[in-house]
């Protein structure tokens, strides 16, 4: 495969095709699914093989993809991208241009420690029929499901400028919910929470302790059901790191995904109220607020090499001490903004056209443990377990849920909330940061999830993030 | 598919009595051009094949994927999933596969990747941002075509063919000045009904009302004019989390034990119609039942819940088919003029963003206004206003029509992943009193 995507590279390289790049791709996909404690499905999607060729023709990128691997496949595909760039250019008036990177050779192999591709399949089985089991055995679960997905791909990246390189990654993403209702209401609760991807093998699976898990949703989720709801105005709110990955995600992750500056994205996944002229100088967060994009976290979901346009992976600074600094960017945006190339884009599969998606997404440790900033917390709510999430436009205006709050007095936990819904503007919310725990707490929580683009992309990515907490939030909505 | 191919499908189901199987083939292909800032941002041509399998013995099942399949990967798989289905656990809730063998006719579709070439769209797009140029306003968008085909073959006698070549247009005008957007949307099997004047002609009649100045308004309750992409969103997520057949199972919904009941308003009827002409048809359902018209709410009566074959077996309920994807609900006695001009104060709310239920339940949902929102002063829309945030539960939204505009306007919509699968709804305008605005953005 390696010399079929070198072949490609090498007739791209010619005087009239200013850029072009080739992926391949085979992924593995298992889903296993139990429903109130039957297994409704087991899916498989093994060795799935694509190819994608871009070009920059006249100012204008052209894209296609293909799953079939055949010469004639392939000679279609690459002058389909060639057409693409060609006739888009026609409709182009300010042209892609970035400066050239030197080439990177590069190789990278992940091996975990248990394979679920090659594991007992079996032994698979019984291990999530067991918990499934265990969820359905109260009568006020209603609902329950367990689920996981285990995730392989092998990708070679290729580009005219000389870059060649191989990987190969493996994920799981794990998860149980219950549904408890007193038939009138029903309230949920899941274990690891929605940012419970991992990048590894089923050793991944085990460490989330799920069976220790079980009946402690079952009696958070039945307790809801005679839980109070938030009577304040505005609270002090302890964020959980599941929860919190979410909120980094959606008010800081996508707002500085800098396509959007330029109004890529406006026509699905929306703008930005970032702008160019913000850089160096916003205070975005408080100065406890350190944000920043790493690639070379090799822990990390977002882990590469080089990115899908040859970038090498690295850390870009984002918010500094509270300033905004820097943007996730492609090359052609990185120009456009005067920056160096942040290594941010990136497909999910070869036949996708990279676009700027996050990597490894974090907010830098603080200092103390979770329970010594409760102790410190006179009063307010420990929130986690995302419910809802919302943001809009020009992620600036966000609301969210989580599926349980613990109340706290006097640095003490002395009950439980349902629906904690929380409203915030970005800017303002992340100002009101006044402490981050410890790298005792800090951890790479990761999604398979991250959707974007059209046609649309889903990918993997990870947050590193310790609880935090955030002053005088407002916590009264209600529909 | 080749006919070896096919036979071979229906070789490995004649051979092998004691499973049971699903095959669902398909060839898909899209042309997608993407624009901004009045520009070309990437055209993209894609092209897979795959072949999906599920293969079922007593209540035990098994589901893989082979894209590019060949008669040798088929037979591989096919047979190392015979020996795995057998070490599963069985589901109790599972009594059989589809069986409705009943055919639609045959319609013959054009492949409108053909029919609209790259060339045709750079034409229209380049006439497009001509016109919004001097308004000081550039597009934004995606202009695509799906070709796809799907040939469905299972054990219990199921041969059907689904074919789809839709198109997809849509189009944001964006102020240079203050980013003030405006939006239109086309979305057909039929290449021949894109008009790009009528486009052009909407598009400029909702920029000239988006050249006004940006207020913002406190959160509170309000009269609202929900355009029909706006209504047919809200009554789409009731419709699959509360009227669906695996919410009555999952204890999801209050609509147990309510079919026949006056739920809402005698005002309100919504269709689920595959056929209406208004709209993207379907001759089937994704389980290769017939998808035919299936009434949800008649006159606010509870009619339907929407039944696949899983969940008509498992609650003991009739398999229907309907999926929700064609809506189409009652028009009323109103003239869109009529029902901005009897408004005093109030709001009129063109597209929505990023909504999502806090407890499906009850219907209780959070999002934003986006594209347009208006203030109404007077029986007039005199002002942009900035993007809202609303936190209301669905069901009051429908309780709480007033006003049914009597004319039904058709809008695309895309589930965008996989592979971009394109549906339509028809709605008209609706008036809505007490709509809970919880919050402004603050921005446009």
């Amino acid at each position: 495969m390696k010399k079929l995507v070198q072949d490609i590279i090498t007739k791209l390289s010619i005087p009239s095709i200013t850029f072009a790049d080739v992926r391949f791709t085979t992924t593995d996909d298992e889903s296993i699914y139990f429903e109130k404690g039957n297994l409704r499905y087991k899916d498989a999607s093994l060795d799935s093989k694509s190819l994608g060729i871009r070009v920059l023709i006249n100012g204008c990128w052209g894209f296609a993809g293909t799953t079939d691997l055949s010469k004639k496949s392939i000679d279609y595909t690459m002058l389909k991208a060639i057409s693409n760039a060609k006739h888009g250019s026609l409709f182009k008036r300010e042209k892609v241009a970035f400066k050239a990177i030197d080439p990177t050779i590069a190789s990278y192999m992940y091996t975990p420690k248990e394979n679920p591709f090659i594991m007992d399949s079996d032994e698979k089985i019984a291990y999530f029929a067991n918990i499934a089991a265990k969820l359905t055995k109260n009568e006020k679960i209603v609902y329950s499901n367990v689920s996981a997905s285990f995730y392989r791909q092998y990708k070679i990246y290729a580009n005219t400028e000389g870059t060649f390189t191989d990987s190969l990654v493996y994920d799981v993403l794990p998860s149980m919910m219950v549904m408890a209702s007193d038939g009138r209401q029903n309230y949920s609760r899941k274990w690891p929470g929605d940012m419970n991807a991992r990048r590894g093998g089923f050793e991944k699976v085990r460490a989330f302790e799920f069976e220790k898990n079980t009946d402690r949703i079952i009696k958070e989720a039945i307790d809801l059901l005679s839980a109070p709801s938030i009577e304040e105005e505005r609270a002090d709110l302890i964020i959980g790191a599941s929860h919190l990955a979410l909120q980094l995600h959606e008010s800081v992750g996508h707002a500085t995904e800098a396509d959007r500056i330029f109004g890529m994205e406006i026509s699905y996944a929306g703008k930005t109220f970032v702008k160019p002229t913000m850089l160096g100088n916003f205070q975005y967060g408080s100065e406890l607020v350190n944000i920043y994009s790493d690639s070379t976290l090799e822990n990390g979901l977002g882990f590469h090499l080089v990115d899908d346009e040859g970038v090498p992976a690295r850390r870009a600074d984002i918010v500094k001490n509270g300033i905004l600094q820097d943007q996730q960017t492609s090359r052609e945006i990185a120009q456009m903004l005067g920056l160096k190339p942040s290594s941010n884009m990136l497909a999910t599969h070869a036949d996708e056209i990279p676009l700027v998606r996050m990597t490894n997404f974090c907010l830098g440790a603080g200092k103390g443990s979770l329970c010594e900033l409760i102790k410190n917390t006179e009063k307010g709510y420990f929130v986690d377990f995302t419910k809802t999430w919302s943001i809009d436009d020009n992620r600036y205006n966000f609301q969210f849920t989580t599926e349980i709050g613990w109340k706290i007095k006097d640095g003490e936990i002395v009950g439980i909330v349902k629906e904690p819904t929380y409203f915030g503007i970005t800017p303002e919310f992340w100002n009101s940061c006044d402490a981050i725990c410890g790298e005792e707490e800090w951890d790479l929580h990761g999604t398979f999830h991250c959707g974007k683009g059209e046609p649309g992309q889903v990918k993997h990515l990870s947050h590193g993030v310790a609880p935090a907490r955030f002053r005088n939030v407002v916590v009264n909505v209600k529909a | 598919m080749q006919d070896t191919f096919k036979e071979k499908l229906l070789e490995i189901i004649d051979k092998n009595p004691s499973f049971k199987f699903l095959f669902a083939y398909s060839d898909w292909e899209t042309d997608f051009l993407r624009f901004y800032r009045s520009q070309t941002n990437y055209n993209i041509s894609k092209r897979a094949t795959a072949l999906n399998t599920t293969i079922y013995k007593g209540k035990k099942s098994l589901s893989f994927s082979i894209t590019n399949p060949t008669i040798e990967s088929l037979l591989e798989k096919v047979e190392e999933a015979m020996i795995t289905v057998d070490a599963l656990p069985e589901d109790p809730d599972f009594v059989d596969i589809e069986k409705d063998t009943r055919k639609a006719e045959e319609r013959i579709k054009t492949n409108n990747i053909e029919q609209m070439s790259l060339e045709k769209k750079i034409s229209y797009l380049t006439k497009l941002a001509d016109a919004v140029e001097p308004y000081k306003f550039k597009i934004y968008g995606t202009f695509i075509c799906n070709y796809e085909y799907t040939h469905l073959i299972t054990s219990n006698g199921l041969d059907k063919i689904m074919r789809f070549s839709p198109i997809y247009f849509e189009a944001k005008a964006v102020s240079d000045i203050n980013q003030v957007t405006v939006l239109e949307a086309f979305g057909s099997e039929n290449a021949e009904s894109f008009d790009i004047d009528c486009i052009i002609k909407s598009l400029i009649s909702k920029i000239i009302n988006a050249q006004s100045d940006v207020v913002d308004v406190d959160p509170g309750e309000y009269e609202v004019i929900l355009a029909p992409r706006c209504i047919g969103e809200y009554i789409s997520y009731y419709t699959w989390s509360s009227c669906s057949a695996s919410s009555l199972d999952h204890k999801n919904t209050l609509l147990e034990g309510k079919l026949g009941e006056q739920i809402f308003p005698a005002n309100f009827t919504l269709i689920d119609d595959p056929k209406n002409p208004m709209i993207v048809n379907f001759d089937y359902n994704g389980e290769g039942h017939l998808y035919e018209k299936t009434p949800i709410f008649e006159n606010g009566v509870f009619k339907n819940f929407l039944v696949d074959s899983y969940y008509a077996n498992k609650l003991n309920m009739s398999e229907n088919g309907a999926q929700g994807v064609c809506l189409v609900m009652n028009t009323g006695d109103k003239e869109l003029e009529e029902m901005i001009k009897s408004t005093k104060k109030g709001l009129f709310i063109s597209s929505l963003h990023y909504m999502n239920f806090i407890n499906p339940k009850e219907s209780s949902i959070t999002g934003l206004t986006r594209d347009g929102t208006f203030l109404i002063e007077d029986g007039k829309l005199t002002k942009v206003v900035n993007n809202l945030r609303f936190t209301v539960k669905i069901s009051d939204i429908i309780n709480n029509i007033t006003e049914i505009e009597n004319k039904a306007h058709t809008f695309p919509q895309s589930d965008n992943y996989g592979q971009f699968s394109i549906n339509s709804f028809s709605m008209p305008h609706v008036k809505v009193k007490a709509f809970n605005i919880s919050s402004s953005t603050k921005t446009v």
